[in-house]
Order: structure tokens, then sequence, then C-alpha cells
């Protein structure tokens, strides 16, 4: 038996013959494993935790009297689309990567991986420029409303990303050490799993935020 | 209540794999006993799957599919003068949601999966602009006032 074979068999852990078989003590009753029951968990908290953000940024961003740049004055669509592109596409490089180490290509899961995690940076690098570019044309975090709410929620979903990004790149050192085996792939799932809730969330972003009509 | 929706659950997953059954020779076990149907109704799937997850082909036709749609919405978005803004605000808004269950049903595995994370996940998607919508219609007239 394979170590994915054994792994699928489950949520049961073998046992002498005769005997019931012992339950996976990281599987609940259900069989639902535990682990990846909390992510999606706190993806499903974190979606509330976003919407307290954008719908602040809707309340604030046209509030009347507030001074300085608008965001009709700041947006650079054609280089958010850019970084949006490349967002979404790591999406499919994470994928990638855990279809790689569920069937044991280790080579390829590493370079995938760490493809996920350099779109990821590719993306922060980004958002930085125009963090800076914003500032030149002087819109900061206390400029305004439309600065404050504008900052606070790119700027949570920066953070986001580069834990995301730092995850993979541990999960790549692991790959290199040769600690990561196709018994570990819902390791790789679980981190796979965050990393698509960061790309779903700024899919609602990059339409809310910069694409609808102000 | 739990064990009766595992229970359909893991039905639903030997029904849909039906060529993973094995020999079908089975053994003398009671048809009902979770354990057993846990552990021998799908041999090749994954803790909390219920079909298999998709070939990498299939994920990179769907990463096509999501650029595709991220051009089209950006070409909506500099339409703004050309057709009525109420109309781009309803396209951009269906493209965002299509390109959303685009990535959560194929790359986040919600299709293949047990349906209970779906559940979870779409409680917090359906409650977060629900929520906020309320938050928004409420405070939108207080703030203008």
């Amino acid at each position: 038996m394979t170590a994915i074979e054994q792994s699928n068999a489950g949520d049961l852990v073998p046992s002498p013959a005769g005997q019931d078989p012992a339950p996976d003590p990281h599987s609940g009753h259900s069989g639902v494993p535990n682990a990846k029951l909390a992510m999606w968990l706190f993806l499903s908290s974190d979606c509330l935790f976003f919407g307290a953000f954008i719908a602040t940024y809707l309340l604030y961003r046209d509030r009347p009297g507030q001074t300085g740049p608008t965001p009709q004055d700041v947006y650079n669509i054609p280089f958010t689309s850019v970084t949006s592109f490349i967002l979404l596409m790591s999406s499919l490089t994470m994928v990638l990567a855990l279809a790689a180490v569920q069937r044991g290509d280790y080579r390829r899961f590493r370079v995938w991986i760490m493809a996920t995690a350099l779109f990821g940076a590719t993306f922060i690098g980004g958002q930085i420029f125009e963090f800076t570019e914003f500032t030149r044309k002087g819109l900061n975090v206390d400029t305004n409303l439309f600065g404050s709410s504008f900052f606070i929620l790119t700027g949570i979903h920066g953070t986001h990303v580069l834990i995301g990004i730092i995850w993979l790149v541990s999960l790549w050192g692991l790959s290199m050490q040769s600690r990561i085996s196709q018994g570990d792939s819902e390791r790789v799932e679980i981190a796979g799993l965050y990393w698509h809730f960061v790309d779903v969330v700024w899919i609602v972003i990059f339409t809310v935020i910069y694409l609808l009509p102000k | 209540m739990a064990d009766t929706t595992d229970t359909q659950e893991i039905e639903v997953a030997a029904g849909s794999a039906p060529a993973r059954q094995g020999s079908g020779h089975e053994p003398d076990l009671p048809q009902g006993d979770l354990a057993y149907r846990m552990s021998h109704a799908a041999p090749n799937l994954l803790p909390g799957e219920i079909r298999a997850h998709p070939d990498p082909w299939q994920y990179v036709v769907v990463a096509v599919v999501l650029a595709v749609i991220t051009g089209v919405e950006i070409a909506v978005s500099y339409m703004e003068g050309d057709i009525p803004d109420g109309l781009i605000v309803v396209l951009l808004l269906a493209m965002m949601v299509m390109k959303f269950i685009l990535v959560a049903s194929w790359f986040m595995h919600l299709r293949t999966d047990k349906p209970v994370f779906k559940r979870l996940f779409i409680v917090g998607a359906i409650a977060a602009p629900l929520l906020y919508l309320i938050v928004l219609a409420t405070l939108h007239g207080v703030l203008a006032s």
C-alpha cells in the first residue's frame, strides 16, 4: 500500500486483524479532518473581517467635505489589473503544487510552490509601488477618510498575502529537507486554502474598490 | 442528525466513484456500518473528499477562463460613459461572483470535498455582504443627515 493509499484509507488507522480499526486522532467522528475544518472556520470568519473593512471603505470614500486626492485622482487601473492578474495566476500554481505533492512529484512541487510565493511577492511589490505613488500624489493614511479606509483595507489584505508567502516558503524549505511527503498533502492543501482565500478576497476588492463606477 | 448526514455524504461518495469500489467482493459486514464505509467506499480519496480532485489540465482551463473574465471586466470598466452605469455595475458584479465561485469550487475544491466545508464557507460568504449591506443602509442615512 502506498503512502497516499494509506492516507486515503483514511480516517481509520490500520489495526491488527480481528480488531476494530482505531480512529485517527486528526479526524472527527464524521471523518472530516480537524485541521481542514478549522481552516474553513477561520476563512468563514475572515469573510466577515474583510466585509467590515470593505463596507467601511464604501461608506467613507465619498463623504462630502473631504480634502485631498479622490479615488479618480490616484487609481492606476492598468497597473492594478496586472498585479491582480499575477495574484490570480498564483492560485493556478498553488493547485499545481498540491497536485504534484499528491502524486509524489516533489521536484515539481518545489517549483510550483516557489512560483506561487514569487507571484505573491510580485503582488506585494506592486502594492508597495502603488502606495508610494499615492503618497507622492498627496494621499496618506491620515489625509482624508478615503485614504484611511483605502490604506487599511488594502494593507490588511497585503498582510494576509505576506503571511501566505512566509507559509509557502516554509513549506518549500521543509520539502528541501525531505520533510514533506505524499502523506503530508493535507498540510499543503490547508496552506492552499488560505492562499486561494486571499485571492478571492482580492477578486472582490479589485472589482468593488477599483473597477465599479465612482 | 450529524451521523445521518455523514452517512449520506459517504453514500454519495460511493455512488460517484463506482470504479473505485475495488473487487466488488465485500466481506460480510453490516452495510450501514459507518466505519466500514469510510474505509472502503472510495479508497482513492483523501480524508474530507467525496470525489477525487480535478486533473492539472482542468486547473489550467479554469485559470484561462478566469483570465478571460478578468480581461472582460477591465474592458467593461472602461466603457463608463458609453453604457449606463447601472449596467456596468451589474456586469462587473456578475463577473466578480463568477470568478469567486470558480476559485472556491475548483481551486479550493468545494465541489469535490464534503458538503460541510461548503456550508461553512457559504455562511461567511453570504453573511458578510448581508450584514454589511444592512450596516451601509443604516449608517449611510445617519452620516448623510
